[in-house]
């Protein structure tokens, strides 16, 4: 599967950061559907050490049916999305749900966006 | 003119990370170091956009939130985004033939990153960041912090005085007029805010149509002018009162003022509707409440009517005293004996908690900061799983060693119970020096026998009810109602405005109603009180209101309409009656409220949860109000 994609990090002693990935490379793919494990644990695809408020294994992104989706895996501080009515009232993830490229999401107490790579 | 320069800022950054316990130098800390800066670039321009620089650092640190106490790395490392925002204030510098950075390379460098947090936060906050950064762009100076000189004159029908604070808010406000008139303070309000009737007069002397100003507290202006942009604006029928500028929030105030301006036909000076209503005959009143405020608003607000079930806690424990007030105890581990509170509370657990008891706290949002009394009030929950229920007060804190800001999650917090909302409810019933023993399960007062709210309120919290929901004002009150030309109403403080449960407004004016225009004419003392309860009693039966005194019985012809508006959103009565015990049970422990009013509150509320459990008990089958839905269909509900 020919597909990559760009998280950038907007919060946090990393903000700035740009993570490139690459289905052929980073993460699992199985029928299409890729999936990108977070946390702070090593073996995560993207990792995240310098939050303490990120669990060892925080969250998942997923493509599927050509969209990115956001799972949250009972993580201790939780996952959320950007409120798009109230930038400041955050949507606490349960389950798995949409989340569209250039929308905020956080995982513990980081900000991090997935970057369009046009 | 000098600006800051970026060795400066520098400090004051890296003091803000400490204090969040991040460790690191971030762009956020860069901006809000820049906006501490008094009449700096960043805090002068933000003014002009009706906001303070406090409100927007609070707004970033709730953004980014707190670090915990662990550190991962040595020193204060620069982010790498802060790396690039120093990069381009480097190069605009050099681009001028300077070697140092100061305040406006790199105001304008974060403004140009555009992709960084303190910039989402302005544009949350509704400003437009490319015009923002030409106002800066286009000031070499921030040399402009004179006092502009407005003549301030008082009518003769203002009573009261203006403290210098307030005078400095309104004359920046009416900056550029001649002379302002202040016509009157209007009363009726329940919050410190004042709420003042002003003429401006422009420097030719020509005067302009009066306005209705608010001043108050910095934060609670600025949030009502956020609630207005998110609620009011573009619900509005034509003729009303609006905010059309930013609110005025001068940097070296506490202060700031909103003012609401009137499509006004020059007639004449705005009332209010408590000031009004004396002057007009009942039936103008039902009318005017029917096809004027009901019918005018109604569309965009209470007629939204969506079906909303909740439980009585999650709308109505917040007008209640904080459940609990701590005194907080300094504790890095979890102390033996200890009652967790957390999300979702027991409140029984609640309930047993006595004075001394070691309570922790987890994951509260703080609601208020109050630095003078060294306090901060505290809500359940966070992010949408946030309620304005179960509020918790800790006091004792020591906010040269901790800060605190509004919108911030607490994770763990413990203190000693200082006082439970039990006590507090108790003490404000014992203020009413009532004529009936007030320690049992119910109340008797002369032939009348009913359940004592201060027993019965936290049952009745359980309660689960079967509503609507809509935009409501949130705190409809006489005072809040204007009247305009051709008696247009004009509604004001919109610092409640919420989604939220339909009749609550409804409910809200009739209080205000038996408060200000029936309690008068009753007999003083709780014989007046009493009077009017009779008059309740038969309305609650489907009756004209009867009571011993015909001034007051006609006058209660009012609260019939009041009650007619409401019939039309209840599924029963007993959603009406279930709001009212805690509507007037909050306004019982108002001490701007006179005593007379005060006792009558305690008795409404103890009528209410009366009516509450008898239509209760009975399913349904008696029910006061003969218009009203077969209960029973609520009760199988449950």
């Amino acid at each position: 599967m020919d597909l990559t994609m760009t998280i950038i990090i907007m919060s946090g002693v990393e903000d700035g950061t740009q993570l490139p990935f690459d289905a052929n490379a980073d993460g699992a793919i199985n029928e299409g559907h890729w999936k990108i494990s977070i946390g702070r644990r090593e073996d995560n695809v993207l990792r995240l050490r310098n939050d303490t408020f990120v669990s060892r294994q925080h969250a998942y992104l997923h493509w599927r049916d050509s969209r990115w989706w956001l799972e949250d895996n009972s993580s201790t501080n939780g996952t959320f999305i950007e409120n798009k009515s109230d930038f400041f009232n955050d949507i606490p993830v349960k389950g798995i749900v949409p989340i569209e490229v250039g929308q905020l999401f956080r995982i513990g107490r980081t900000w991090l966006r997935i970057q369009s790579d046009g | 003119m000098s600006y800051v320069p970026l060795k400066d800022i520098l400090i004051t950054a890296r003091q803000e990370a400490h204090r969040m316990r991040h460790y690191y130098l971030g762009v956020e800390h860069l901006f809000i170091a820049l906006l501490e800066i008094t009449n700096g670039l960043a805090s002068t321009t933000i003014a002009e956009y009706g906001l303070t620089p406090e409100y927007v650092i609070d707004a970033i640190r709730r953004k980014i939130g707190k670090g915990s106490r662990h550190r991962l790395w040595a020193g204060i490392p620069n982010t790498p985004r802060t790396e690039i925002v120093l990069d381009i204030a480097q190069d605009a510098a050099s681009e001028e033939g300077r070697d140092h950075i100061h305040e406006r390379d790199v105001l304008l460098a974060l403004l140009d990153e555009y992709d960084n947090m303190p910039v989402l936060v302005l544009r949350a906050l509704g400003i437009d960041i490319a015009q923002f950064r030409d106002t800066i762009f286009s000031r070499p100076s921030t040399s402009d912090a004179s006092q502009p000189f407005v003549k301030v004159d008082f009518a003769s029908s203002f009573e009261g005085s203006l403290s210098k604070e307030e005078l400095f808010v309104l004359r920046r406000m009416f900056h550029g007029y001649g002379q302002i008139r202040i016509e009157q303070l209007l009363t009726g309000g329940y919050t410190t805010a004042r709420l003042l009737v002003v003429t401006p007069t422009q420097p030719d002397g020509r005067e302009d149509a009066a306005v209705v100003v608010k001043v108050g507290a910095t934060d609670a202006i600025l949030d009502e002018a956020q609630r207005y942009d998110r609620y009011v604006k573009g619900t509005l029928p034509p003729l009303t009162a609006r905010l059309e500028e930013k609110p005025t929030a001068p940097e070296s105030s506490d202060l700031a003022a909103i003012k609401y301006t009137f499509i006004t036909d020059n007639s004449g000076n705005p009332s209010t509707l408590a000031q009004a209503i004396t002057s007009w005959t009942h039936s103008y009143t039902q009318q005017w409440l029917e096809d004027s405020l009901y019918n005018g608003f109604g569309d965009r607000w209470w007629k939204q009517n969506r079906a909303y079930r909740f439980e009585a806690w999650q709308e109505y424990d917040w007008l209640l005293p904080p459940v609990l007030t701590l005194e907080v105890v300094q504790s890095d581990t979890t102390p033996p004996g200890v009652h967790i509170l957390r999300y979702p509370i027991k409140r029984q657990r609640v309930n047993t908690l006595q004075y001394g008891d070691l309570v922790m706290v987890e994951n509260f949002t703080v609601q208020k900061v109050n630095p003078e009394r060294n306090a901060i009030q505290l809500a359940l929950g966070q992010g949408s799983h946030l309620t304005r229920a179960y509020q918790v007060e800790v006091r004792g804190l020591d906010f040269e060693q901790e800060m605190y800001f509004r919108g911030e999650i607490v994770e763990r917090f413990v203190g000693r119970v200082w006082k439970t909302r039990n006590e507090q409810l108790r003490n404000a019933a014992r203020s009413l020096e009532p004529e009936f023993d007030i320690s049992g399960q119910h109340i008797v007062y002369n032939e009348l026998r009913m359940p004592n709210p201060l027993e019965h309120y936290n049952a009745l919290l359980e309660t689960t009810i079967d509503s609507t929901l809509s935009t409501i004002h949130g705190d409809l009150h006489l005072g809040n109602i204007m009247i305009g030309p051709q008696d247009s109403p004009l509604l004001i403080d919109f610092g409640q405005t919420r989604e939220g449960h339909t009749i609550f407004d409804w409910i809200t004016l009739e209080m205000s109603l038996l408060n200000e225009l029936i309690q008068p004419l009753a007999s003083p003392g709780w014989k007046g009180a009493y009077e009017i309860i009779e008059g309740l009693i038969s309305l609650n039966r489907g009756k004209q209101p009867v009571t011993r005194n015909n001034e007051l019985t006609d006058a209660m012809s009012i609260i019939v309409t009041i009650r007619g508006i409401i019939a039309r959103h209840i599924n029963s009565w007993l959603e009406y009656y279930l709001a009212l015990s805690f509507v007037s049970l909050r306004a019982m422990t108002w001490q701007t409220l006179d005593l007379d009013n005060r006792r009558l509150m305690f008795l409404v509320s103890a009528l209410a949860m009366n009516e509450f459990e008898a239509l209760q008990v009975t399913g349904g089958t008696y029910s006061p109000h003969t218009e009203a839905p077969d209960a029973t269909d609520f009760m199988s509900n449950n």
